[in-house]
């Protein structure tokens, strides 16, 4: 029983001087400490929420370039797409190098928009801090390497892309 | 004059008098029909925070429902009275106005007062919570983040010059734009229903909460759209919406988020 005593009246003791230490700091700073101490750390998706449940959500900071314009690019690009490859149809390839080279980008470019989508959706860096990075170099570095591919392939190969797939098709 | 309304008075007693008595008649006379019983199972999802180490489960409760009520929230509050008290729902207006026992009904969220009870199959009827969504117990979920969200688009008029001497003027054309977004009773079935919001939820508003946004973009008497749009301006907040079309499929109100939000980003891409 009274080592029982002993032990509470030691813990009292040590909550006294937490207490004391935390009053020493100044208030907003025991704010931050309360919502980002570990047990309430943010976690992405999480149970936890920042700030308390009468804090509104914030917004990151305003950007068009991943905003609007984002958007009306990647809308014009899928827009245009249809005409190119109707012409790339219709037109021979190698008489319009022009049109191949400029089917071969947006082509590239639209797949590196939807796959970005995907990355960012599915595996963002604030869920995935390892691994996000990664596929987004990865998806980086692959469509600079499929870019210049088309570009030696429209150069050096058999007379363009369209002509290649012509090729295909009639095999 | 007195006389004439006593008479007429009496006049109208005395046929009331006469029908009650034939009525009562055929009442004594008649068989009392006994209704068949027509059991329906509803399987319900069960989560307990005071066990939190049993996993969830669907409890299975059968009901006759020709003792019963045409909607779901009918059997649910018949299945709380009758045969399971600690079954746990939100619910308030039973008329599908306040938004409270928005669930997932058979594979689709809805508000259990305004969903029908299917009497046509014997299949039995599947009610989960809202998904993805934290569950608190049982059928409830934690709005938390939801309401967090809808707080941060602002969602009031802010207008620095109000006219001085009267209320806001508006003509009926601009009246008209705000038809199918203030109607949102932000029951959460829409949001819920998007997979993008499904993934991305901490990030992403989700459709109700966008379609809240733009209801106060569209509203003339708000000044403060550019401030708005701006801050719909980066990858997530609003982005993050692939016109999937659940959150117009689902909504119990029978309103278009998805509209809402293409129009925002249209505006937001030609402004």
């Amino acid at each position: 029983m009274s080592s029982a005593i002993v032990a509470r009246s030691a813990f009292n003791n040590r909550l006294a001087t937490t207490f004391a230490r935390r009053s020493l700091r100044p208030l907003s700073q025991q704010v931050i400490a309360r919502y980002a101490s570990s047990e309430t750390a943010y976690v992405p998706g999480g149970p936890i929420y920042r700030g308390t449940v009468n804090d509104p959500t914030t917004f990151p900071p305003p950007n068009r370039s991943h905003g609007s314009h984002h958007w009306a690019f990647e809308r014009l690009l899928c827009a245009a797409l249809v005409p190119l490859t109707g012409a790339a149809f219709v037109v021979s390839g190698s008489a319009y190098p022009v049109l191949d080279g400029l089917l071969g980008v947006s082509l590239v470019m639209h797949s590196h928009i939807g796959f970005d989508g995907l990355l960012v959706d599915y595996v963002h860096p604030r869920k995935f801090p390892t691994i996000g990075p990664i596929s987004t170099w990865a998806l980086r570095a692959t469509t600079v390497a499929v870019l210049v591919g088309v570009y030696q392939f429209n150069t050096n190969d058999v007379a363009g892309l369209t002509e290649f797939i012509a090729k295909v098709w009639a095999a | 004059m007195q006389s004439l309304v006593a008479l007429s008075a009496s006049s109208s007693f005395r046929s009331a008098g006469i029908r009650s008595f034939a009525s009562s008649a055929a009442r004594a006379q008649a068989v009392p029909t006994e209704k068949p019983v027509l059991s329906k199972e509803f399987k319900i999802y069960r989560w307990n925070p005071d066990e939190p180490a049993t996993k969830p489960t669907l409890q299975s409760y059968t009901i006759d429902l020709n003792q019963c009520g045409p909607m779901i929230l009918d059997a649910l509050i018949k299945i709380k009275n009758e045969i399971d008290p600690t079954l746990t729902f939100r619910r308030s207006c039973r008329e599908g106005i306040c938004g409270s026992c928005a669930m997932n009904i058979n594979g689709q969220n809805t508000l259990a007062c305004l969903c029908r009870i299917d009497r046509e199959t014997p299949k039995d009827t599947k009610i989960y919570p809202l998904p993805s969504l934290y569950v608190v117990k049982d059928l409830v979920p934690d709005l938390t983040l939801f309401y967090k969200q809808y707080k941060s688009i602002e969602p009031y008029l802010k207008n620095d010059n109000p006219p001085a001497d009267r209320e806001f003027l508006q003509s009926p054309e601009d009246r008209r734009k705000l038809d199918g977004m203030y109607e949102c009773i932000l029951c959460a079935c829409c949001s819920s229903s998007c997979p993008s919001y499904w993934w991305n939820q901490d990030e992403y508003l989700g459709p109700a909460t966008l379609m809240a946004a733009y209801r106060w973009m569209a509203d003339s008497r708000d000044t403060y759209t550019a401030q708005r749009r701006e801050k719909m301006q980066n990858t997530m907040s609003m982005y993050r919406c692939h016109t999937i079309f659940n959150c117009s499929r689902t909504c119990p109100k029978g309103l278009n988020p998805a509209q809402a939000i293409a129009k925002m980003k249209l505006e937001l891409a030609s402004e």
